[in-house]
């Protein structure tokens, strides 16, 4: 089949030379067009099409048939071709049609751990009072389902990314296309939102036990808005704050306990980048992330230290998102800047 | 690796639509189409449709194959060809069935419409008539809908579907009508290519055994329709010739053979006024061509005339054909009749029909001159007991002899068969010509129906001096065959007589209103060729009308209808116009210095527009007021025009 290049072929000289092209064209398209906003509606200069395989066999046939007419000199068969023809040329127009002023706008995208497939989410609006049909939206790698935008409405789509390493997943470029009414045609628009989306270190598989807990003299703090969840009870510790104590089941079971806190600091920990025993920078990053995410998940809090920077102890999502954002721009962000100065 | 064959009923939206395609375009082929291709795709089809619904396996590759192979060797076994209109629908059919045993995903659909496509198209090669656009246009939208159901979500309706391919049918017919009047015609084929072998052949047969048959079919199918330019000849002048017989075994007519010869029409002195007159011919499979008695000039290319003045195309006729001739019914052919000829026409094998022979030597010994002789046979015929009927009894050996002498009853074979062979007896030369008599004159177009039924055989006799001489026996016996023509007979007394049984006064008037438009139709949409496609053009007022013209004009107004149609297709997906009520609602919004959170009701907004007290409280409330009857309550312009000069009012301040 007859295909332009909107994915990158794997393998074979005359794929490379497709995909040398394809590279081409796609430059040639973002330059012609520019960055778009993160919210951008489809002019239809910018809505390309070209017929599929089965359009070329179509206009193959046509042409058959058309050869045949003449040369019976039948005149209802002339009907029939003509009607196909006919058919063609409006079947084109309603494919570019069928694109031509939806609105895409980013709908964001959910940070991932490395290895993890990013999901970038794209809302498809359609302002007019027709119904579009099979849209679906591309990258070089993977599509989304296709889907009809019923009019007046929109449909989020959403595209996956594989991603390998923590820090940015870029996504400099995707696609929306169509082959309705019949298939004879596609046709797509290129979108270059530079999108991006973060990507935590991946968690380390196996990874030492978090240091122990610092209790007497370290950084404990009574967050007061930790106390707001009753997490449940414990046995009372030496320690343990007064106001902590269950009293109405001390009345009735004699035993003391005291109460749980989500949030609550109970114990905190320090993760320092420095201690950990491992050579590597990103097994480092990664062990760190094993432990955020453990910790996190106890709700205990906890609190980072890289070479640069570090966050208190705390826990909650808020916690757990500036650590690993941390996490996953060390060493990148300076970077960023330089390249951004240049 | 074997390809998967299992399925998943994800087929079923539109694999019945395929199915229902792929069966209409099948339709006209059944008549055709040998029963056991008919049941395999059938057969096939609900096969199909089964696994797919009880999500099967499809059948494996091993038996595919075997029935491909069987299927094939069908085809050919039942046609001995695979060439041609026959023998390739019959191919497409069984490559239909086959395609649908091994279609797993929706798009291997595709494949299926396609051969559909070319079946419609195939149809229409082998057979036109008035209702064959209909059919085509009926076809093409069902294929067209299949195909949306082919990539249909499955939250569409087929309904849905068959109005889209509908409207899109509907922007495609201006373009399809443009490019059909305007698509230059040629008039030569690019190669012959035979159309169907195997079509029955209508018409007249190339021999002729009277007594054989005992009873003649009255087929009312057209044979062809004349047009006169001037006037009508009268029903006794209108002998359509065909094919001319000169040999005869005791029993058959046969021996029509082309003989062509350059200088044959050259040979024929022509007087009289010409009748000018344009035939539309029904394909005939045959090369003969028809023309009033004797054609001088015809317009038909490939065709010419054979040394006994018939007329002979190269090709066969396949398709309707329609030409203009010019005939003079007063002429004189063969002035010399060379030996050889004279031989020819004379022959009588020796043993047959004896009684015949002898009747025939006794009375021509009798007549003073073969003049006579002709006069008295005639004479014989008419006076003697001698009856015409169309269910005469079947004859036996000496089928001549039987005839005269024991049953006396016959149609024009019998009369012109019996007729020559007495007068070769009496050896004077003469010959069997067969084509049609007469006509009927439809008052509805006037233009002269000549049907099968109009068939007839009558005689030549060749004398010295006069050169072929028409003498129709059957005019002695029935005359009234001969001058009203055999259709309007049909209605007379003579009817009954003949056996025959004459449909009602007014279902015939119907039928020649039918004819009429199928005349019509003939000549305007089918027999849209080169001639007509030239006045068509002039009547358009293009000077001089020639392909380039045609070409530019063509590319023209499909290039402005397919601007208009996108031009439609934007209006179409246009997007709607702001609320008017809506637009003057967000001013007062923005005059309210505050911006509406999402899922703000206009009286939670208004409550916190008091709060803020930025604007009067009634003039709040009245603009929120209005603005819900405005927009949700019921069609009130009042409450539109008061929002527009409250806020008219706010813009002064």
């Amino acid at each position: 089949m007859f295909s332009i290049p909107w994915q990158f072929p794997r393998a074979g000289i005359a794929r490379r030379i497709g995909t040398a092209l394809g590279r081409r064209v796609q430059r040639w398209a973002r330059q012609r067009q520019g960055i778009d906003a993160t919210t951008t509606q489809l002019r239809p200069g910018r809505v390309y099409i070209l017929p599929t395989g089965v359009g070329l066999i179509y206009a193959l046939m046509a042409f058959a048939m058309l050869l045949g007419s003449m040369n019976y000199n039948n005149n209802l068969s002339f009907v029939l071709t003509f009607l196909l023809a006919g058919l063609g040329f409006v079947a084109m127009h309603q494919c570019q049609r069928n694109l031509v002023a939806l609105e895409l706008s980013f709908a964001g995208v959910e940070p991932v751990f490395a290895g993890q497939v990013a999901k970038f989410r794209i809302a498809v609006n359609n302002h007019s009072k027709i119904a579009r049909h099979a849209v679906r939206l591309y990258t070089d790698d993977a599509s989304s389902e296709i889907a009809d935008i019923p009019a007046g409405e929109s449909v989020l789509f959403t595209l996956a990314v594989a991603t390998h390493r923590r820090g940015w997943v870029e996504l400099p470029r995707f696609g929306i296309r169509t082959l309705f009414p019949f298939e004879l045609f596609r046709s797509w628009a290129w979108l270059h939102m530079d999108l991006r989306g973060l990507v935590y270190p991946a968690t380390a598989d196996r990874a030492p036990p978090p240091p122990a807990t610092q209790t007497s003299h370290g950084h404990r703090q009574h967050d007061a808005r930790g106390e707001e969840d009753f997490a449940g009870l414990r046995r009372f510790h030496e320690g343990d704050s007064p106001r902590h104590v269950a009293w109405k089941a001390y009345a009735r079971s004699g035993q003391l306990l005291s109460k749980q806190f989500a949030g609550a600091d109970t114990s905190s920990q320090w993760f320092d980048f420095a201690q950990i025993p491992v050579p590597d920078v990103e097994q480092r990053l990664s062990i760190l992330t094993r432990w955020v995410t453990d910790t996190d998940r106890t709700r205990a809090a906890y609190g980072v230290r890289l070479p640069d920077r570090e966050f208190p102890p705390a826990n909650g999502n808020a916690q757990r998102r500036r650590c690993l954002e941390a996490l996953a721009l060390f060493g990148l962000e300076r970077h960023d800047e330089q390249a951004a100065r240049h | 690796m074997s390809k998967p064959r299992g399925t998943d009923g994800s087929l079923l939206a539109s694999l019945p639509w395929t199915l229902s395609a792929l069966a209409l375009a099948l339709l006209p082929h059944l008549q055709f189409l040998p029963v056991w291709i008919t049941g395999a795709f059938l057969a096939c089809a609900a096969w199909r449709y089964l696994i797919e619904k009880q999500r099967r396996l499809l059948p494996s590759p091993w038996l595919r194959g075997l029935l491909a192979l069987g299927c094939f060797l069908g085809v050919l076994g039942t046609y001995s060809s695979i060439s041609g209109v026959g023998p390739g629908s019959a191919l497409l059919a069984v490559m239909a069935a086959l395609k649908l045993l091994e279609t797993r995903k929706r798009r291997d659909q595709f494949v299926l419409l396609f051969i559909a496509i070319f079946l419609v198209m195939s149809s229409l090669l082998r057979e036109q008539y008035l209702w064959s656009l209909p059919y085509l246009l009926a076809a093409l939208l069902l294929i067209m809908t299949a195909w949306l159901r082919m990539s249909a979500m499955r939250a569409e309706t087929a309904m849905q579907s068959f109005r889209t391919s509908s409207r899109l049918a509907l922007y495609a017919l201006p373009l399809a009508v443009a490019m059909w009047v305007f698509f230059p015609r040629i008039s030569t084929p690019f190669w012959a290519v035979p159309i169907d072998t195997s079509a029955a052949i209508s018409g007249l047969d190339d021999t002729m055994s009277p007594g054989d048959i005992s009873s003649l079919s009255l087929s009312d199918a057209v044979a062809f329709r004349v047009n006169f330019k001037d006037q009508v000849p009268a029903a006794r002048d209108q002998y359509w010739r065909g094919l001319v017989l000169h040999r005869f075994n005791g029993r058959t007519w046969s021996g029509n053979e082309p003989m062509l010869d350059g200088r044959a029409r050259d040979e024929i002195a022509f007087s009289g006024e010409p009748i000018e007159y344009t035939i539309t011919l029904e394909p005939t499979q045959q090369q003969w061509v028809f023309a009033l008695e004797l054609p001088y000039s015809w317009s038909l290319p490939r065709t010419n005339m054979g040394r006994q003045q018939q007329l002979w195309r190269v090709h066969p006729i396949d398709q309707r054909l329609s030409y203009e001739a010019v005939s003079y019914t007063d002429y004189r052919a063969d002035l010399t009749l060379a030996a050889m000829f004279h031989d020819w026409y004379t022959g009588l094998p020796n043993e047959s029909n004896p009684k015949t022979r002898a009747l025939a030597r006794q009375m021509h010994a009798a007549a003073g001159s073969n003049a006579e002789f002709i006069e008295a046979v005639l004479q014989k015929f008419h006076s003697e007991e001698y009856s015409y009927t169309l269910k005469p009894p079947a004859l036996g050996r000496d089928p001549v002899d039987q005839f005269l002498f024991e049953t006396r009853q016959g149609f024009c074979e019998h009369y012109a068969s019996a007729f020559a062979v007495m007068m070769r007896a009496a050896d004077i030369p003469a010959r069997i010509v067969l084509g049609y008599q007469g006509g009927e004159l439809n008052p509805v177009g006037s233009y002269l129906i000549v049907r099968q039924a109009d068939a007839h055989a009558w005689t030549e006799v060749w004398l010295e001096g006069v050169g072929w001489r028409r003498v129709d026996p059957t005019a002695a016996v029935a005359p009234e065959r001969i001058d009203a023509g055999m259709s309007a007979s049909m209605f007379g007394g003579a009817a009954a007589a003949w056996g025959l049984y004459a449909p009602s006064e007014f279902l015939h008037r119907l039928s020649l209103s039918w004819d009429a438009l199928n005349a019509r139709w003939n000549e305007w949409v089918l027999g849209y060729g080169p001639e007509n496609q030239d006045k068509f053009m002039q009547l358009l007022g293009m000077q001089k009308p020639d392909w380039q013209k045609m070409m530019l004009t063509l590319l023209g107004l499909v290039f402005g209808m397919i601007i208009l149609i996108s031009l439609l297709l934007a209006w179409r997906y246009r997007a709607p116009r702001p609320d008017r009520a809506a637009m003057l609602y967000r001013r007062f919004v923005k005059k309210c210095g505050m911006a509406l959170q999402t899922g703000e009701t206009p009286v939670a907004f208004a409550a916190r527009a008091r709060a803020s007290a930025k604007l009067a409280d009634n003039v709040i409330d009245s603009i929120t007021t209005d603005y819900l009857v405005a927009r949700y309550g019921r069609p009130d312009p009042g409450a539109l025009l008061r929002l527009e000069r409250q806020l008219r009012q706010l813009d002064q301040r």
